[in-house]
């Protein structure tokens, strides 16, 4: 059995030094265990279905050149195929149910989002950290929604991720954030009055929305009240220098690279355990060798070999970022264990073909987590279970006791806990 | 009455999938239909009664008549449509637009199809009167609630209103999420939602506004310096030979390249604020012709956000100078660069000093600012009035004031009662401030300075449910909500000073007042807000930057174009508006908005330099209306390929009103083939041959067709462009970088009439010009109420419809007749 300070030593030594709220608590109370994570990441004009989905199946596939990339870490994941939403029609618009499974984006008319599963999973685990869940974004839209369906906003500047995660002010600005804070508590506690004195003769539809707005304001006072017991206890200090966000709005590979190493920190500082990443999608041209066409572009390779081959260049580059992240977490011991074993991390694209808009058989990875991996898992392309299976069993996997989630009529058979 | 009563019910709505297979029902088959409007059963219809009847009278029916075809029991119901999940709620979404429909199809004898037995008349009547009365109480409940949901404002709105409110620029759109959409437009009531994040912006966007309208600092100081691009960082470190220095400051510029953008960099005002430049330049080596540049102002770098101001001209050889003002955050500047002149690497071969080719030279650059009417500037005096102020300093800003107040309470009172009732839009009561005076004396009580605890009381209006959503009671709304309502919907911003003044006269649901106050808002700058936000989203054009052409195949696209086909777009619907020209306009006109720019694109002779102006188009341009237009082009295709099937889609959903049904689910799009060997037209030809594909691309395809004559840039073509297998292109001499693929057939068959190219299908389109005048009342309804048009609504758009007809659908006259409609009057 390791014990805390080689953790410590360890971290220390991969830049992170001591200050790790959730360790004291652990100390007091050595039954709660290691947390357990969940990181999901949707890259948005999916993965060229040929270079992904490998032909044959179970443990003894043959790697395609996507995942050839990740060979290394072949026991630390399994890659699915066959998975979708049912009632994600085809369209870029399925984005805003990839981690919701809400119906029917692509109507628009009349479409209402659900609760994203990191929100779901962040409502009964959330209150552990300083920040309940992390919203990253390279390109500005976020993944994750709220029970009302509100967007939630992501941050998509890794230096003020970083900021807001790590550094402290100075002692003024710190009493100033407090003062801050404290003065949209009275605010927000002198509206939530107002509740009770509403017009008696309102409409079923504006009483929704009126409610709508009173729980988003005393939610938001109690989540103030958090983030002021919070504000008064020191960040975590790392050792790395702060990240320079990447001018270059085109560079997929440059961008994914900054938000997996602030993820790699926020979980090895154990300041969020459930983060969501959204991967840029750009129409610009990628600064990548060999690439001169922009990235959207080349996904609608109108079957051109010459852009199915750039594609694959630029769809090689992520899928190396990815690869150094999951390494990453794999090298970051925490205990006898490691972040990698901890946290389940789900990879995936809402759309199964870009070329096409298809929103059928998404390229699915699922990662550490602790399951049993090193397989092709191959579902029924014309008859697959719902992808929120996995996602309820992603959440099982986190703590969580739902057996519920969006479509699922159950959990994913074939994903099983390691231990 | 009888005709009465078909004008208003005559064509079929549409605007959800199944409508299809519902439309072009003719308007006698529903005459016949309304006769038997006698309630013999459901009278007295309740919610429940409507239920229990359901289950006693109707189900049944539908079960023996309908189910075989549209019910769970099938695999795949046909039109993709089930009548089995359709809920006996009429205020549902789904089944409110569904059971008026389902009537019309059995009316008419459509359904169920002529080889299937015939419902009995009991039967019809039963299921009919049913449905009647569902429609009945769902119409009373809208009469109750209203139409329009409690509706937030959108971030658009939001910024703009904090603009109005406290007087000050700020960018907070930014900051906040984007808002969900209904229907195509971000400001519908139902679809908008509120967070604890979002909140937590509100709170966060309070405070940014306030910090920029008070001033707590002395008024900063006023740079007003000239310059000359010789000492600009990019001039000075760039190590291509591409700049020309003179001795007298001037700086000749050859490169168009874009890291050859100039950027004022000596400039770097510590203060935000509003900057007079004036530029001198001239055309250099230009062959007496004037050059082009561009002008960006902002932040520039990482975190900055810098935006296009515009493209001006130099006039050759003699200097001219272009002045504007620009609202620049802290740290911002502009940035000069040269249009359409030679690139970079040509230029350093040569080196600048012995270069021949045409140049910018830029004399100098005068810089004016931050320019303040006033100190304490208007915004600060707009709260506090002319209260004083005393020193209040701090750490880092030892010269910081605050205002301080003699008698707190009584100036507290004052200042928030005038602040909550600009905020909201309308009378305000003691009882409504008193939460906001207590957060202000619990503030001071706690020994907070006057200020700070003043602005708490500000923050908690400016995040409070009246000023955050549209306040509307339901029934007819009283002159303050009709206020808000005309303002946000013309200028996406509050009332200003004259409306709320007509609104506390009372004067403003005048029918003739509202008429005026609409011309007169049109004619106002905020306006513009309108034509960005409702042409933006009703034509997609938010969408322009989706995708970028892909260069080899389009290899003239450039920012200029792009911003240039925008422009033409905008300015055409605000011509069309400002002269109240006839809405047919946006399917078939004889003229355009264009510069040379976009007049070189569509090949139009005799169009010079970059301002906009009215151009009447040559009789085989092919071009006018929206459809031909270049923006409309590019937002309807990728940046590789079009596809009839998206632009037909587009045509029938945002021209004619009549969306398709959205494809089956479980089968592959078309993928486009850009290697030569087909054309799409043969690519689809396959499964037009299928009966149940070719139902709805008989529909969706032709309008698709008749666009392939334009690529997804706007440009009129004979042949696709492919990077396969085709014939080389040569341009004045120059070889392109794409091949001439095959030639493009643009004819086919629209609503059982031929067409053989666009302008015969733009002839076709307005065979039906009720139909286009009844789609854009449709959106507008939407866009100006924030609520969803339905099937409820479809009897006062009729009205509106039938009132333009007669004035030649003049566009002007239609916002009118919408604005004074029932519709836009009630909740």
């Amino acid at each position: 059995m390791h014990s805390l300070p080689n953790r410590r030593n360890f971290l220390k030594a991969t830049g992170v030094s001591l200050a790790l709220p959730w360790l004291e608590a652990f100390a007091e109370n050595p039954a709660v265990g290691l947390p357990r994570r969940m990181v999901c990441i949707c890259t948005p004009l999916s993965l060229h279905p040929a270079n992904f989905f490998p032909k044959d199946t179970g443990r003894d596939y043959i790697a395609t050149p996507y995942l050839e990339t990740m060979q290394n870490l072949r026991n630390d994941f399994t890659v699915i195929s066959g998975l979708a939403h049912p009632d994600v029609g085809s369209s870029h618009d399925s984005i805003y149910s990839f981690l919701t499974a809400a119906p029917h984006p692509e109507r628009r008319a009349g479409f209402r989002n659900s609760i994203s599963l990191d929100q779901f999973a962040a409502s009964h685990i959330g209150g552990q950290t300083r920040f309940p869940s992390l919203a990253l974004s390279c390109e500005g839209f976020s993944l994750s929604w709220t029970r009302s369906g509100a967007v939630v906003p992501s941050d998509s500047f890794p230096s003020s991720v970083f900021a807001k995660l790590f550094l402290e002010g100075r002692p003024d600005e710190v009493q100033g954030q407090v003062n801050r804070l404290r003065n949209g508590r009275s605010i927000l506690d002198s509206i939530g009055e107002q509740a009770k004195t509403l017009q008696p003769n309102l409409g079923t539809a504006d009483k929704g929305k009126l409610e709508e707005y009173f729980t988003s304001v005393r939610e938001l006072e109690q989540a103030l009240a958090v983030s002021e017991q919070w504000s008064k206890k020191p960040k975590p200090k790392v050792e790395v220098a702060p990240p320079v966000n990447i001018a270059n709005s085109a560079d997929v590979a440059g961008k994914a690279r900054l938000m997996f190493d602030l993820i790699h920190l926020a979980l090895q500082t154990d300041s969020s355990r459930l983060i969501t990443l959204l991967l840029l999608g750009t129409s610009l041209v990628p600064p990548i060798a060999g690439v001169n066409l922009g990235h959207h572009d080349l996904s609608h390779h109108g079957q051109d070999p010459a852009k199915i081959a750039q594609l694959k260049t630029v769809e090689t580059e992520k899928m190396k970022t990815f690869t150094d992240f999951l390494t990453k977490l794999k090298n970051s011991k925490e205990q006898d264990s490691n972040l990698l074993d901890r946290t389940s991390v789900f990879f995936s694209s809402n759309l199964g073909n870009a070329s096409s808009h298809s929103t059928r058989n998404l390229p699915v990875i699922l990662a550490g987590g602790g399951y049993k991996h090193g397989q092709h898992l191959a579902f029924d392309l014309i008859n697959p279970p719902p992808l929120s299976n996995l996602y309820v069993s992603m959440l099982q996997r986190t703590g969580i006791k739902a057996d519920k989630f969006g479509s699922s009529t159950g959990t994913l058979r074939g994903i099983d806990f390691a231990s | 009455m009888m005709i009465a009563l078909l004008n208003k019910l005559s064509p079929p709505t549409l605007g959800q999938p199944m409508q299809f297979i519902f439309s072009f029902i003719r308007i006698t088959a529903l005459a016949l239909a309304l006769i038997c409007f006698t309630n013999f059963i459901f009278a007295q219809e309740s919610k429940r009664n409507l239920s229990d009847s359901y289950e006693k009278h109707i189900r049944p029916t539908l079960v023996k008549h309908c189910y075989s075809c549209h019910s769970q029991s099938v695999d795949k119901p046909k039109g993709d449509f089930r009548i089995d999940t359709l809920t006996t709620n009429f205020n549902d979404n789904t089944s409110k637009d569904a059971w008026p429909l389902v009537l019309k199809q059995i009316k008419s004898g459509e359904m169920p199809p002529k080889t299937k037995p015939k419902p009995s008349e009991t039967e019809l009547k039963l299921v009919s009167e049913w449905i009647n009365s569902g429609i009945k109480i769902a119409k009373e409940k809208r009469t109750s609630e209203g139409r329009t949901v409690l509706r937030r404002l959108n971030r658009i709105e939001y910024e703009n209103t904090m603009r109005d409110l406290l007087g000050v620029t700020v960018e907070l759109k930014e900051l906040l999420p984007p808002d969900s959409s209904s229907n195509g437009f971000d400001n519908i009531g139902e679809a908008l939602h509120t967070s604890t994040f979002l909140m937590d912006k509100y709170l966060e966007g309070a405070e940014k506004g306030l910090n920029l309208a008070i001033a707590n600092l002395p008024q900063p100081p006023l740079i007003k310096k000239r310059y000359s691009l010789k000492d600009m960082h990019p001039v000075k470190t760039s190590t291509e030979k591409v700049f020309r220095l003179q001795d007298d400051g001037e700086v000749i510029c050859f490169s168009s390249s874009a890291w050859n953008a100039v950027g004022l960099t000596s400039f770097y005002p510590p203060d935000r604020g509003k900057y007079r430049f004036r530029i001198s330049s001239s055309g250099f080596q230009s062959s007496s012709k004037p050059v082009t540049f561009r002008i960006d102002a902002g932040v520039m770098g990482m975190v900055g956000k810098s935006h296009l101001l515009g493209y001006f001209h130099a006039s050759p050889d003699k200097p001219t100078v272009l002045e504007f003002v620009e609202e620049l955050e802290a740290r911002g500047t502009i940035r000069i660069l040269p249009y359409g002149l030679s690139s970079a690497q040509t230029v350093n071969k040569i080196g600048a000093d012995k270069y021949e080719g045409a140049g910018l030279a830029v004399q100098w650059v005068d810089v004016e600012g931050p320019l303040y009417e006033s100190w304490p500037p208007e915004s600060h005096r707009k709260i506090f009035n002319n209260l004083p102020t005393k020193a209040a300093p701090t750490y880092n800003f030892s010269k910081r004031v605050e205002v301080s107040s003699d008698n707190p309470e009584a100036d507290a009172e004052k200042i928030i009662r005038d602040f909550a009732r600009r905020a909201f839009r309308r009378k305000v009561s003691d009882q409504e401030i008193q939460p906001f005076l207590n957060l202000v004396k619990t503030k001071l009580n706690e020994k907070v300075s006057f200020e700070q605890a003043i602005r708490v009381g500000l923050m908690g209006i400016l995040v409070s449910k009246d000023f955050l959503f549209l306040n509307e009671k339901p029934g007819k709304l009283d002159d303050f909500s009709l206020a808000s309502r005309l303002s946000y919907f013309l200028w996406s911003t509050m009332p200003d000073d004259e409306l709320l003044h007509l609104a506390e006269q009372n004067k403003l649901s005048d029918a003739k007042t509202l008429k005026d106050q609409v011309e007169r808002m049109l004619k106002n700058p905020k306006a513009s807000a309108f034509t960005e936000n409702f042409v933006g989203q009703w034509l997609g054009l938010r969408e322009i930057d989706s995708t970028i052409p892909s260069h080899i195949l389009y290899p003239e696209f450039d920012e200029m174009l792009k911003s240039s086909m925008l422009k033409e777009t905008y300015l055409f619907f605000e011509e069309v508006l400002k002269n109240n020209l006839s809405i047919t306009n946006f399917v078939a006109s004889d003229f355009s908005m264009l510069n040379n720019r976009l007049a070189k694109h569509y090949n139009i002779p005799n169009v010079e330099g970059w301002d906009f102006r009215k151009v009447n188009l040559p009789k085989d341009s092919h071009r006018g209306g929206l459809l031909t237009m270049a923006s409309v082009c590019k937002v309807t295709a990728n940046g590789t390929y079009t596809s009839p099937i998206i632009r037909g889609a587009w045509v029938l959903e945002r021209i004619l009103g009549t969306p398709p049904p959205r494809p089956p689910e479980g089968i592959a799009a078309v993928e486009p083939d850009i290697r030569g060997a087909t054309t799409i037209r043969e690519q689809l030809a396959k499964h037009r041959s299928v009966p149940s594909c070719a139902t709805c691309h008989i529909k969706i395809d032709p309008p698709g067709f008749a666009l392939e004559s334009f690529d997804v840039i706007g440009g009129y073509r004979e042949f696709y462009r492919t990077s396969g297998n085709g014939k080389p292109i040569l341009i004045e001499g120059k070889r392109m970088p794409y091949l001439q693929g095959k030639p493009i057939d643009p004819s086919d068959v629209f609503d059982d009439k031929k067409f053989s190219n666009i302008d015969e299908f733009k002839k076709l389109l307005l065979l039906n010009k009720d139909q286009i005048a009844r789609a854009l009342t449709e959106r507008l309804v939407t866009y100006a109420t924030g609520a969803t048009y339905n099937s409820l609504d479809q009897s006062e758009i009729e009205l509106i419809v039938q009132k333009i007809q007669s004035k030649d659908y003049g566009l002007k006259t239609l916002i009118q007749e919408m604005v004074v409609s029932d519709l836009f009057r009630n909740k």
